[in-house]
């Protein structure tokens, strides 16, 4: 019999497996990843085995980003956050509540009769994912990070059409201005902050900036793909963030404006995007921060 | 088996031996391509009621298909998939369906694909992408599952024919098996195993037409030369690729048809040798290594010509990662059908399959 030869075959794989395995164990340190997923937002926050994901992009490339940044064994990711339902943000949702385990999804309660929010709704319905509605001024602890929601306020709900107040992803119905209901968070990691603005418009820019809650950070994700139609300038200088990234890709609109660069380049903010790095990784001990980034790797 | 003539020589008098048979089933196919070809013409409005028979490709805001020899394009939503059975609406523009509009889909019907969606969620469960996409595009030839990103790698660095279904990968594996199997058990016993396994698989795979054709090719065959004379093999190979060709005459342009032919013929005629050379290499690696590397130099000029930009990498690319082909394809139907009774198992099972796709992935992204 020749068996002992499969058998060595199999411990042979066994041992790679482990020896991948050891390779991908997380390191102490928070990693903020802005995901190349072209035009929109995928971006996925790790710590341990703790990991936090914000909008999936337009379509199911965010997996390839999960795939990279996470152990292949775990297979759950804590919170998903969709901040709104706009197909650039939310399609690839869909597949990560396929692929993954998902603990929670804080999601606003507007339903945009959308099919990609239909087929999403359905995702997570089926699969009795816990569902949180945002509000501002709630915190959510995850692990070590704190995530502090600005927007959207209650009077904006106000404005809305009720459809179903026991559906806690089709309260209200809208049809436009899905950007201005933008979930709007700060994390926090020991001394570590940076700002999630979703695709806000100027006007909700403009609020937060006289806000209290809304202090210095240290990294900020521009709203809207770098469109006029988002960052302002009093928002910038309430944040004041070393670091900023832009979620772009290929589009007709030509993001980022070269106003929102110009402001970025007047207040010495360092620019990265993703349509020039690809993933952009920064990484954070909570004290010190820095960024890696390769085109393509 | 052990005195073997030079390769020209062997080939040439196949052909002689074989001409009566090869000049009538030709003139026979030839008459039957003519006499089917279909009957729109550009700019003409039709209505196609089909089921889909491979996987339709995402990208960003829709998905492309093949109906009836015609490449459609759709919106993201509705998700069509894999074994669905619908009816579009286009005009025929130069192998294309322009202003598509799904008419209608009905659900999967048959119990092989019901098995086979099943079988690739779970992997996309138990595995990360592009890992997962790769396992289901080997195991059961699924190009839907890849992300859009590694399919235009793949693609680049022209791989892509081991995860489209063409059924290169059911040659592998059945040549792979009977080496193997014949190995430890007796030859009647080996043949036995490798017909039910591939007959099983098969079931799975919802019975698409490319892996069909590619495991009654290669089973027949290799059953040919695993047990009789290797000129009788030929005949075999001559016979079913012919008259598969006078059923179907439009396989004569099925890229899929002809890589499944070539490395079958490939496989028989330099699969031995190689593995002679590969003597140091260990049993069960040498199997795997041997059949990749015979198939590989008939199916490489097809793959130069057809499969996208010429990559002068390729060969390359293709030695590094063939060799986990036929390991990839039976780790992965043994931890899906596992899997679908005991999750744990068939997890451990695909995760003993992780470096090997590992492997391929960043080979892939090397070169891509």
């Amino acid at each position: 019999m020749k068996s002992w030869k499969y058998i060595f075959a199999v411990l042979l794989l066994m041992l790679a497996t482990v020896t991948i395995a050891l390779f991908e164990v997380p390191d102490g340190n928070l990693h903020v990843i802005a995901c190349n997923v072209g035009l929109g937002d995928a971006i996925l926050i790790t710590y341990g085995k703790t990991q936090i994901l914000t909008d999936g992009g337009p379509d199911k490339s965010v997996l390839s980003c999960l795939g990279k940044y996470m152990p292949f064994w775990d297979r759950q990711v804590e919170l998903v956050i969709s901040t709104h339902p706009d197909a650039d943000h939310s399609t690839g949702l869909t597949d990560v509540i396929r692929n993954y385990q998902i603990g929670e999804i804080l999601i606003n309660p507007i339903d945009p009769g959308t099919t990609v929010y239909e087929v999403l709704k359905k995702e997570v319905g089926g699969r009795g994912v816990p569902i949180i509605n945002p509000q501002e001024g709630m915190r959510l602890g995850v692990g070590l990070m704190y995530l502090d929601i600005l927007n959207p306020s209650v009077e904006l709900y106000n404005k809305l059409i009720v459809k179903n107040m026991s559906d806690k992803m089709a309260k209200y119905q809208i049809s436009r201005e899905t950007n201005l209901y933008s979930i709007v968070y700060r994390l926090s990691f020991k001394n570590f902050s940076g700002f999630f603005p979703g695709d806000i418009p100027p006007e909700v820019s403009n609020r937060l900036s006289i806000e209290s809650s809304v202090k210095g950070v240290d990294y900020i994700k521009i709203p809207h793909h770098g469109s006029v139609n988002g960052l302002t300038e009093n928002l910038l200088k309430a944040l004041m963030p070393k670091i900023a990234v832009i979620s772009v890709g290929k589009n007709m609109w030509n993001f980022p404006r070269p106003e929102i660069l110009d402001m970025l380049g007047k207040y010495g903010v360092k620019v990265f995007r993703t349509d020039e790095v690809g993933d952009v990784e920064v990484i954070t001990d909570g004290t010190k921060y820095w960024v890696k980034s390769k085109k393509d790797s | 088996m052990t005195d073997k003539p030079p390769i020209s020589k062997f080939i040439s008098r196949v052909l002689v031996r074989n001409l009566t048979l090869i000049i009538f089933v030709s003139l026979l196919i030839v008459f039957r391509y003519f006499t089917t070809r279909p009957i729109y013409k550009n700019g003409d409005t039709v209505r196609i009621t089909a089921t889909i028979l491979t996987d339709p490709v995402s990208y960003p805001g829709s998905q492309g298909l093949k109906v009836a020899g015609l490449t459609v394009y759709l919106p993201t939503f509705p998700e069509v998939s894999y074994g669905d059975g619908i009816v579009v609406e286009g005009i025929v523009d130069e192998g294309k369906l322009k202003n598509a509009k799904l008419i209608s889909v009905s659900g999967n019907r048959s119990f092989g694909s019901f098995a086979r969606n099943k079988i690739i969620f779970f992997y996309q469960k138990v595995l990360p992408q592009p890992m997962s996409g790769l396992t289901a595009g080997i195991t059961l030839g699924s190009k839907g599952t890849l992300t859009s990103d590694f399919w235009n790698r793949v693609k680049f660095t022209g791989v892509a024919h081991v995860v489209v279904a063409s059924g290169t990968n059911v040659t592998f594996v059945v040549s792979f098996l009977m080496g193997v199997l014949t190995l430890i058990l007796p030859r009647k016993k080996a043949i036995l195993f490798v017909i039910v396994g591939i007959i099983l698989y098969l079931f799975l795979s919802g019975f698409d037409a490319p892996l069909v054709r590619a495991a009654i090719m290669a089973v027949l065959t290799f059953w040919a030369v695993e047990t009789g004379r290797l000129v009788d093999a030929w005949r075999v190979l001559l016979l079913t690729g012919g008259i598969m060709l006078i059923i179907q005459p439009d396989w004569l342009g099925d890229i899929g048809f002809a890589l499944s032919f070539v490395s079958t013929a490939s496989i028989m005629l330099l699969e031995k040798r190689i593995a002679k050379w590969l003597r140091p290499v260990p049993g069960v690696l040498r199997e795997g290594l041997s059949t990749s590397l015979a198939a590989q130099v008939g199916v490489a000029p097809i793959l130069f010509v057809t499969f996208g930009r010429f990559n002068i990498w390729s060969p390359i690319i293709n030695a590094l990662v063939l060799w986990t082909i036929p390991y990839i394809m039976v780790l992965g139907s043994v931890g899906g059908v596992v899997g679908l009774m005991f999750p744990f198992l068939g997890k451990m099972i695909l995760w003993l399959s992780y470096p090997l796709n590992w492997w391929f992935v960043k080979v892939v992204y090397l070169f891509g």
